[in-house]
Formats: structure tokens, sequence, C-alpha cells
């Protein structure tokens, strides 16, 4: 590799968004070239100065109020009568066959998708994560010290989730509230990293766990991990990669609690 | 599934990601709020038309576009071309005037001033990425151009934003925090 192709890829590399073949030559290439080796520190340097000292800005509890008060309003002018309409008009216009072949499609189609939503837990994580967030009810029991939120967790449950501080990562711990999954009530750590908060579920392996460890749903990212007894499911809208070694670590961590 | 609760289900969780990518655009709590709020009734119209479930991405492009548009509104001096040639040539030519190192504010630390003195072509790309945390296939998707330009623009960014002369102008880090 040329240090006019390495410039650019660094980026990429240092991103977590080179593959596997990419990443091999660039690490090759940053061993044997301190000059970009160099690049690539100051790189680094700078991402770490940017998320510890740029403000993430948050909306105002006014701007939300007036972005909740539209949907409102739009539900209220919305209803069923636009749709009523349309439907009145596909009607009179197809033929009944066509109609009735559509009906069918359609109820076959929902009953699939709805039988797919309910039984994704990656998307039942992200639904609790959302209701939570927007109810503002994200945290029952706010603490940073694991030996507060593990008690008041185990005494609400027929299990004892381990807790773990996660500080020298980077990994505020927030709280914890008890939330369902799966139709059982699991206990639910809060963390935070620069202003992104993490939702942790944490289960016995009775629960399903969804097959693939990585995925994103409405563009929040869903990791999974599993210890020896415990499963974790994180949710975030922090970078996959990011979440994805978190979620790992506390799995380690929890297996040898 | 009504418009709006489309909207709430998909946009509203994404707000403060809006908000944030807003608020560096236009380097202004109202002229973000005022953008924010032209998005949503923008979200609320089209949300129909959503395809495939990355809300926030989709709800990012659209809080980018009325951006540029309350942009060329309202400050129709600052408007650039997004085609590649006059965005490198721009950004050479754009060293931050007192008036951009003036939207300094107390409570912003000096990288985030060098950040905010960068053409908007370079901030909403590091925003993106480094507080948004987007892979470059949302940015890319976002910005509406090719991942190869993601990875050179952001390479471009990053370079611009070390080598700012607001870091050197306020005399950088080590400078400021002795007594």
């Amino acid at each position: 590799m040329k240090c006019s192709d390495a410039t650019m890829l660094i980026g990429a590399y240092a991103d977590g968004e080179a593959d596997r073949r990419l990443t091999r030559s660039v690490r090759q290439h940053l061993a044997a070239c301190p000059r970009c080796a160099a690049k690539h520190d100051e790189l680094a340097a700078l991402r770490a100065r940017i998320r510890t000292e740029v403000p993430r800005y948050v909306a105002s509890s006014s701007l939300r109020a007036s972005v909740l008060a539209s949907i409102d309003a739009a539900r209220r002018a919305d209803p069923a009568r636009v749709r009523i309409s349309d439907r009145w008009r596909w009607l009179t216009g197809g033929a009944l066959a066509g109609c009735a072949a559509t009906m069918l499609a359609w109820f076959v189609g929902t009953t699939v998708i709805a039988y797919q939503e309910n039984h994704d837990i990656a998307v039942e994580a992200v639904t609790s994560h959302v209701r939570a967030t927007l109810g503002n009810h994200l945290i029952q029991v706010a603490s940073s010290n694991q030996h507060t939120v593990k008690p008041w967790l185990s005494a609400r449950l027929d299990y004892s989730p381990p807790v773990q501080d996660m500080e020298k990562e980077g990994f505020t711990l927030l709280g914890g509230r008890i939330d369902y999954l799966d139709q059982r009530a699991v206990a639910t750590l809060v963390y935070r990293i620069r202003d992104h908060t993490i939702d942790v579920f944490v289960c016995p392996r009775a629960v399903r766990m969804p097959p693939s460890p990585m995925r994103t749903i409405r563009g929040i990212n869903v990791a999974h991990a599993s210890g020896a007894q415990m499963d974790w499911l994180a949710v975030s809208d922090v970078s996959s990669d990011v979440l994805g070694s978190f979620v790992q670590s506390l799995a380690r961590g929890g297996a040898t609690q | 599934m009504s418009d709006a609760s489309r909207f709430a289900q998909l946009c509203l969780p994404h707000l403060d990601s809006a908000y944030n990518l807003a608020r560096w655009l236009t380097r202004d709590t109202q002229d973000a709020q005022d953008v924010v709020q032209d998005a949503c009734v923008r979200a609320l119209k089209y949300v129909g038309s959503l395809q495939g479930d990355d809300g926030r991405a989709w709800f990012l492009t659209i809080v980018r576009n009325a951006f540029y548009d309350w942009l060329a509104r309202n400050r129709p001096a600052e408007v650039v071309h997004d085609d590649n040639d006059t965005v490198e040539a721009a950004a050479d030519l754009v060293t931050p005037g007192p008036e951009q190192v003036a939207v300094r504010n107390a409570e912003l630390r000096v990288l985030g001033d060098a950040l905010a003195a960068l053409p908007a072509q370079y901030r909403e790309i590091l925003v993106l990425r480094e507080l948004e945390e987007l892979s470059y296939k949302q940015i890319a998707s976002i910005v509406d151009v090719p991942i190869g330009t993601v990875m050179s623009r952001l390479a471009r960014a990053r370079d611009m934003l070390q080598r700012s002369p607001v870091l050197y102008a306020i005399g950088g880090q080590t400078a400021r925090s002795a007594p």
C-alpha cells in the first residue's frame, strides 16, 4: 500500500468501516510506516477530543412539546375519513375479484408481519426502549452504584441480574428499571456514554434471543451477547461498534461474577 | 397506521439527533428550532412514503434539506452548490472571518468553535459521524453522495479541523488551560 492511498483509508479503518481485507492491509502498512502510524495516532487523538469536548445538543422541552402538539393536530385532522374515500374509489374502480384477492393478500401479509413483529425480540426491545425514552420512565431506580441497583432489581424479579460498573470504559451507570420482554419482567440497566443512552436488558437464558449479534431497527442499534447464565441485549443510537464491544464486555464480566 | 402515528414511532425518537444536526448547521438555538419544526411538518406530510425502517437517516435527511432551504431564504450568500469541485474550491477560500469566530459561545470549548467555523459541508459530515455516530452508508444517504465521497470529505474535514485557525487564534487547549 502506498502512503497516498493510506491517508484516506486510515480514516475508514479508525471508523470501523474497513472490511477485513482492507483492515489487514492498513494494519500492515501502519506497522511498516511510522509517518502513517503517526497520522493514525493523530486521528485517534482528534476523535477522542471531539467526543469529550464538543457538545451534542439536545432538543429543549419546549421544542419537544410543540412537536408533540403538531402530531396531535395531525391526528385530529387526519382520521379515517381520507382512507375511507380512498377505499370507495378503489371499490368502484376495481373488479370485485381483484378486490377479494387483494383483501386476502393483505390479510395474509399483515398476519405474517404481525407474527414476525411479535416474535422478534429485537423489535420488542427497541419498542420498549422508545416507549421508556418518550414516556420519561427510563429509570425507576436512579443510582450510579451497582450495589444499590442490583438489590433493587433482584427484589422485584425471580432472578438476580449481574450489574457492572463500566465507568472505566466510559459508560456511566444511570440506574435501572423493570421492563417487559417476551412477556416476562426483565432487569433493564440504563447506561450513558457521551450523550447517548443505552438500555441493557439482562435476562436468564430461557428468554428467546435474536439470532444475529447486531441489528439496526428504525435507526436504533440492537446488540446481543450471551454469558454462562444470562443474555444481554443492548439498545441504543450509539454506533454499532461501540455498542457491540460494550455488550460483549458486559457478558464476559457477568460470566465471572 | 396513520401518518401521525408513523411519525411518532419512526421520527420522534430521533428528535435530539435532529436538533443536534440543526443546531450545528445553523449555529443558533432559535434558528435550529425553526429548522427542526419545519422538518417535522415535512416529515409528517411525507412519512407515508418512507421505505424501510431507518427513520433516523430519513428524518435527518429532511432536517438537512430544511436547513439548506432555510439557508437559501435567510443567508443566500452562504449557499454553496454541492458538487465536489465547488465544495473543494470554496473550502480553500473560506477562512473563518471575525463574524464566524464571533459565533463562539461562552459555554463552547475551543474545538467546538473550530467545528462551528468549518464550511457547512464539512461541519455536517463531522457532526453525523462523530456526534451522531452514523455509518458511512447512512451518511451517504443523508448527504446524497457516494460512500467514496463521504470518506474523502470526512478525511478533509478532520484535516481542516486539526489545522483550524480558530485553534491557533485562541492558543489551543494547552495554552488555555495554563493559569
